[in-house]
């Protein structure tokens, strides 16, 4: 169980997160909502550890306090992060991505068996693992990118705007995608501007403000709230 | 003839300071400008202990590799680190390290004038031997050896080994890095100590062949500067085919030319690289 408890972030003299509460179970996932500037990434990158700002407050993996930590005892700890723009190594081959993934204590441990589930999950990248991942598409860096990920073996696993610069169908299977993962017990943590198809698989829902939570409720729930229709489901016309 | 020969034999020697160097710069991102003296300090180590002992500079490579490590590694765990930890910016970081490393280098000179003032003069395999119709120094051909078979020890753990592909994550991107569970700071304090220990080795082997003194380390610091900025930083391959056409130009100038043109022709290659290719021979335009 991932908790985040009165996590407030500044830059400065700016407050990017104001007291933000939130959890993330074994086998849910959890979809934050919120316009451009709200603190989305600010708070996955808060909790992963690499956010610059100035963080107060409590960050804790199944007991285990990650704010003071770095990021790579992050990763030992359980909490593997996609990055907006994926952030996987551009000159180095797709295979060197995947064994990186497994570089933590954690991860090496299953690595076979991590890589196993990332191949069948992608059989593309199986096919490519000699390619240099910087000249593959976009959405085969993002499988780079989320099986670099899994093979952490993460109890989280926190993703921000994965279906940024994908196609309709590729951002189907995106989603499609996290559900299985779901499915394998893991924990995830979705930042998206796609809220009907997130929500479309998420479990629960929280929308972000200015840096605050301003609400919390079951992913079907937050579908059919007209509020959260007009904000971000491009209005009630669009809702069926 | 001649030329290629010799010029390709310097380069090779070269080609492993370079190394020294881009494994400082494109992975720990600390542009040294005291490598030259770490250099002049490995040639400052083979003369005094061939001259004292009669120690072949060969195994004093042994004895320079791991002090130089050492020392390199608590260098960037005194000096280095605070700054590392203090920037906020690459540029910030660029900034302070060249002013510390610059004076650090100070620090080095005067240490070595004291040890010894004047050139390390001293003759070791100094006999002619004749390659495809080329004769050559013995020790030149020995440190190109040397210095192959170091750089490809090098590749082979920067390319074949996990500890080595995660210093290459480290230089494509410290946060990506991070990210995938490799501690930044360990991996590069590591990686400034392997550069400066190849660059130590490197001056150890050339001073078999070029007579050094305490204050040439910055002419070296700037022959591997030119090297990294031409071959593009961070990739050996460009590093290593720019060392050799270093190499090259610098003996056919001083061959057909004069002796004293060769750090002309270095800067002329380098101005012209620096202003028709920023990005380096191979290297690919910053995005």
């Amino acid at each position: 169980m991932l908790g985040v408890t009165g996590l407030s972030v500044s830059y400065g003299l700016h407050r990017a997160l104001d007291d933000v509460s939130l959890a993330v179970a074994p086998g849910e996932i959890v979809v934050i909502l919120g316009a451009n500037g709200a603190g989305k990434s600010t708070l996955l990158r808060a909790i992963a550890g690499i956010c610059e700002g100035q963080a107060t407050g409590s960050v804790s993996l199944g007991g285990t306090d990650l704010l003071a930590r770095t990021s790579d005892r992050i990763v030992e700890a359980g909490v593997a992060f996609v990055p907006e723009g994926r952030g996987i190594f551009g000159d180095l081959t797709v295979w060197e991505n995947l064994t990186l993934g497994a570089y933590s204590e954690r991860g090496r441990a299953r690595r076979a068996e991590n890589l196993a589930r990332v191949f069948d999950l992608f059989p593309k990248l199986a096919e490519r693992k000699r390619q240099t991942a910087r000249t593959m598409s976009g959405g085969e860096q993002q499988m780079v990118a989320i099986g670099r990920a899994m093979m952490a073996n993460p109890d989280i696993l926190m993703l921000d705007e994965p279906s940024l610069g994908l196609s309709p169908l590729l951002c189907k299977e995106l989603f499609q995608t996290l559900s299985h993962i779901r499915g394998t017990g893991m924990g995830v943590l979705l930042v998206e501007q796609n809220a009907r198809q997130s929500l479309a698989i998420a479990d629960r829902g929280y929308l972000l403000e200015n840096g605050e939570i301003t609400g919390e409720a079951e992913a079907e729930a937050m579908l059919n709230d007209p509020a959260v229709q007009a904000a971000y489901l491009g209005g009630a016309a669009a809702a069926t | 003839m001649d030329i290629l020969i010799s010029g390709l034999l310097l380069g090779g020697t070269y080609a492993l300071i370079a190394m020294g160097l881009n494994l400082q710069y494109g992975v720990a991102r600390i542009m040294n400008l005291a490598n030259g003296e770490m250099l002049v300090l490995g040639g400052l180590a083979a003369f005094w202990l061939f001259v004292a002992d009669g120690l072949s500079p060969i195994a004093t490579v042994f004895l320079v590799a791991p002090l130089a490590f050492a020392g390199n590694w608590l260098i960037y765990r005194l000096l280095i680190r605070p700054l590392v930890r203090r920037a906020k910016t690459q540029g910030q970081l660029d900034v302070d390290s060249i002013l510390s490393t610059f004076g650090m280098s100070f620090i080095f000179v005067g240490l070595m004038v004291t040890i010894h003032g004047e050139y390390f003069t001293y003759s070791y395999l100094a006999d002619p031997f004749s390659i495809l119709g080329t004769t050559v120094a013995v020790n030149r051909l020995v440190a190109f050896i040397a210095a192959v078979a170091i750089g490809a020890a090098i590749c082979f753990w920067l390319y074949r080994t996990q500890s080595g592909t995660a210093v290459r994550a480290v230089s494509v991107s410290t946060e990506a890095a991070g990210l995938v569970g490799i501690n930044v700071e360990r991996v590069s304090a590591f990686a400034f100590a392997i550069g400066g220990a190849v660059t130590a080795v490197g001056g150890t082997l050339i001073s078999t062949f070029i007579t050094l003194d305490a204050s040439m380390g910055v002419i070296f610091t700037m022959k591997a500067l030119i090297i990294v900025i031409m071959g593009g930083v961070g990739d050996i391959r460009g590093a290593i085919i720019a060392a050799l056409l270093l190499g090259l130009v610098e003996t056919a100038v001083a061959t057909i030319i004069d002796p004293g043109l060769t750090l002309v022709a270095a800067y002329v290659i380098f101005l012209s690289v620096l202003l028709f290719r920023p990005q380096g021979l191979f290297g690919r335009r910053a995005s």
